[in-house]
């Protein structure tokens, strides 16, 4: 579904090249749940970045059902991202003047139904606080409230980035496990620095250095 | 009876406010964050209220020109230069050479005393009439009734108009003229003795009177064409067949060249004034915009990331740039009016200063503001959005 063939990321320094993501080739099949693995700086956010098309690679190309992203403009690449994808960052972004289910709707700016968007924040918990204002919820159920509205409109592709960076554990835990029973039929690429965050992955790809140096751990 | 508890419906919040399906419209977040829309347009609310009043205001000043002198729209004023008993003579001669039908040639004298204005005192003269011609005077200038009576002959007594009584703050009783007035002197005590019900300026006396107690010993002229268009005709007429030969010749539009001619200058300086205003407000307004744009940068960088467009929202950021700017235009412009209405009813009216609360000019002059504000509010924003990275925002590294 998604491939990425030798991206690399690069960026100017003084002069020196820095490479973010460096030759990385994988594949986002139908329906997987694919964890990247690495530390801090190893270039898993340029690299789901790139799988995005929110970053151009600097060299090498990525694939959307064979389509290649660079060859889109921004308004095509956009309009990929807001219909085939989700987003799940490691903040909890939200609009603050918006209510929980009015956020989730965001996702679907021609119109979602009230009704879809209340059945996701329902099977998240927040059956009760749907009208809340982000400043009403915690830091789970506004990360909560995010899973919402990255599932919002069944994408075929939701990007994780360290989503469970401002939850501690246990809430960590809860949030991943739900987007990942919550996906559908969709893929889930989820970015972490801890192991036990992806225990549910069906692959495991580790970056070090912004290469991959284990393309499949399962 | 059991009580219990109902969930709000799902398209309606625990408060009532209705869930937006499109949540993203132009007027949500400026309705939703009115702690920072309302400052925005009442800086443009109070920008164009001063520019619409002071220009009013200053308006005011030409407008009370007009209105006060308004009552030589009547006639043409025909006077000899040099020698006093030229008078008949030149109005026998008008009576056979006008092409233009004269319906009426009244003899008069004047003397003169002051109004009130919002600058200070203006010269304005009281005529004096024979008793036929009184109230065939009263009737050009729209009287509609008169509280008393006419003037007696030979008599010092006055009839005024009810904008001259209010400005002078005169009733009937009251002293017109007299001995110990400066403004108005007259050897008797002139007592009002009738008041005119017509919007019109007017001061009339008996030509008796003025003969014998007031100089100079001046006959004029006025002569009254039957229609407007025909006086203005007439005028024109008499200024140009009397030119060159010692004959003062007195018309409506002569105040209005005069009028014109002196507001010029003062008109320029108004205009660079206004003009430097616009100009400050502006660059206030869009500093203004970039603050108010600057803490938006999650907001805009979240909705990149997730897909939206720059064009979609700068689309959506214009949108509502236009609505606070035009909003704020016509609260401004209603505000003016507001205040307009105030300033007449208690400063201008009890002296009957003229001030024209819907004086096009003034609201025209505001016109600039909201437009100057849109340019630099928008450039301010497409500026910002060139170089925006939405990936600075998700990262964290704009907030």
């Amino acid at each position: 579904m998604l491939q990425v063939k030798s991206a690399s990321l690069v960026y100017q320094d003084q002069g020196r090249d820095l490479f973010a993501c460096r030759e990385v080739s994988l594949e986002v099949r139908e329906n997987e749940f694919l964890g990247i693995l690495g530390p801090s700086g190893s270039g898993k956010s340029s690299l789901l970045y790139l799988m995005s098309g929110l970053k151009t690679p600097s060299s090498g190309q990525i694939t959307f059902d064979g389509k290649p992203l660079s060859g889109m403009d921004d308004a095509s690449r956009a309009n990929l991202r807001l219909k085939e994808f989700g987003f799940v960052f490691q903040q909890p972004y939200l609009l603050g003047y918006l209510s929980a289910i009015e956020n989730v709707l965001v996702a679907q700016p021609s119109g979602g139904t009230i009704e879809s968007a209340t059945d996701l924040l329902t099977s998240l918990g927040l059956a009760n606080k749907l009208h809340r204002l982000p400043h009403e919820l915690s830091g789970g159920e506004r990360q909560r409230v995010c899973v919402a509205r990255a599932l919002m409109g069944n994408p075929r592709i939701i990007f994780a980035d360290e989503p469970t960076a401002s939850l501690d554990h246990k809430n960590g835990v809860a949030v991943v496990n739900l987007l990942n029973d919550l996906r559908g039929k969709g893929a889930l690429v989820m970015v972490t620095h801890d192991p036990t965050m992806l225990e549910r992955a069906d692959r495991i790809v580790r970056l070090v250095d912004g290469h991959v140096s284990e393309p499949n751990l399962s | 009876m059991s009580v219990r508890s109902v969930d709000p419906p799902a398209d309606r919040t625990s408060t009532g406010r209705r869930v937006l399906t499109r949540p993203l419209a132009a007027t949500t977040y400026l309705l939703r964050n009115a702690g920072k829309s309302i400052p925005l347009t009442a800086v443009i609310v109070l920008a164009v209220m001063l520019v619409a009043g002071i220009i009013s205001m200053i308006n005011s000043i030409p407008l009370s020109i007009r209105v006060i002198y308004n009552y030589s729209r009547e006639f043409t004023g025909i006077t000899p230069r040099g020698d006093a008993a030229r008078t008949q003579p030149i109005l026998d001669e008008i009576k056979k050479k006008s092409p233009i039908p004269i319906e009426r040639i009244i003899v008069c004298r004047t003397t003169a005393t002051v109004v009130q204005s919002i600058v200070g005192k203006w010269p304005f003269y009281i005529a004096g009439l024979k008793q036929d011609d009184l109230q065939y005077y009263l009737d050009r200038q729209g009287s509609k009734g008169l509280d008393g009576r006419l003037p007696g002959a030979g008599k010092a007594e006055a009839v005024i108009s009810r904008p001259v009584a209010q400005n002078l703050g005169l009733k009937l009783g009251s002293e017109l003229l007299g001995p110990e007035k400066d403004d108005g002197f007259s050897p008797n005590s002139v007592k009002v003795v009738g008041i005119a019900d017509t919007d019109r300026w007017v001061m009339l006396t008996s030509i008796e009177y003025l003969q014998d107690f007031h100089f100079p010993p001046i006959d004029i002229g006025i002569l009254c064409a039957p229609t407007p268009a025909e006086q203005s005709k007439l005028d024109l007429w008499a200024e140009k067949y009397f030119k060159g030969r010692p004959v003062a010749v007195l018309a409506y539009h002569q105040v209005e060249k005069d009028t014109n001619d002196m507001f010029a200058t003062l008109y320029q300086i108004l205009n660079v004034v206004i003009g430097t205003l616009v100009l400050v407000i502006t660059t206030m307004m869009g500093m203004l915009m970039n603050i108010y744009q600057s803490q938006r940068l999650v907001e805009f960088g979240l909705l990149q990331a997730l897909g939206y467009t720059k064009k979609q929202l700068l689309s959506r950021v214009v949108i509502e740039t236009i609505l606070v700017v035009v909003f704020g235009w016509l609260l401004g412009l209603l505000a003016a009016y507001g205040l307009l209405n105030v300033a007449k009813q208690t400063l201008m009216d009890p002296k009957a200063f003229a001030l024209n609360v819907l004086d096009p000019v003034a609201y025209a002059y505001s016109i600039p503001l909201p437009i100057a504000i849109l340019i630099v509010a928008i450039a301010t924003v497409v500026l910002r959005f060139r170089k925006f990275d939405p990936i600075g925002v998700v990262e964290r590294r704009i907030v």
